[in-house]
């Protein structure tokens, strides 16, 4: 995954390669410095800034990934997507509610009867998608 | 004779007919091509599912795939998804 800073909107692609490029050795140091003495910062950093977007969620945003009529993958792909951020960040040994999001997402657009069979899937083990 | 010179010959005593080829030959070129561009830069399309299985998830967020959108500024986007 593309790990972009979520507290540092874009504002256009050209700005910001300028801006990193220069500024990229100092934030590069700086973030080498934080990493090492606050292990966990830019998780719970992550953490509280998704908790708010969480707290204000009305519906599912625009997903430039999925941009026509159909949503099924949308919907698919935010089910794995909770399904792996919640093995990948436990395996880390961190907190897993940022993952919260994407089962927002997913019980928004999803038809509750897949969600249903899917979680049967996956309980015996015979879920198809790879999480 | 080949077909090409024989197409030649009966245009030159048909030279109305050029047209329909320029357009029937436009349209074939422009349908090769949007399948083309289907098949190549479509990100919903693996075409090495072992290597890049999910290549959709390769797009930055404002990368648009579409030709026309109408009321989606695509430059204003972010990525609004947590990290794991």
């Amino acid at each position: 995954m593309q790990r972009k800073d979520l507290l540092c909107p874009t504002s256009g692609n050209k700005s910001r390669a300028n801006h990193i490029a220069a500024f990229g050795h100092q934030r590069a140091k700086q973030r080498d410095r934080i990493s090492f003495r606050y292990p966990n910062l830019h998780s719970s950093i992550m953490a509280d800034a998704i908790e708010s977007k969480i707290k204000n969620y009305r519906t599912a945003p625009f997903d430039s990934r999925f941009p026509n009529t159909n949503q099924t993958r949308n919907c698919f792909q935010n089910y794995l997507d909770f399904h792996r951020c919640n093995k990948a960040l436990s395996e880390k040994d961190q907190d897993t509610s940022p993952c919260d999001w994407y089962q927002r997402v997913y019980k928004s657009i999803c038809p509750s009867v897949w969600v249903n069979n899917w979680d049967e899937g996956i309980e015996g083990g015979s879920f198809a998608g790879r999480v | 004779m080949s077909m090409l010179a024989l197409v030649r010959k009966q245009l030159k005593s048909h030279p109305a007919l050029i047209p329909l080829f320029i357009f029937i030959g436009g349209g074939a070129a422009m349908s090769m091509l949007y399948l083309g561009r289907l098949a190549l830069k479509n990100p919903d399309v693996s075409w090495d599912r072992k290597n890049n299985p999910e290549p959709w998830n390769k797009m930055t967020p404002d990368h648009q795939y579409k030709l026309f959108t109408v009321n989606m500024d695509y430059s204003k986007l972010e990525k609004n998804r947590p990290d794991f």
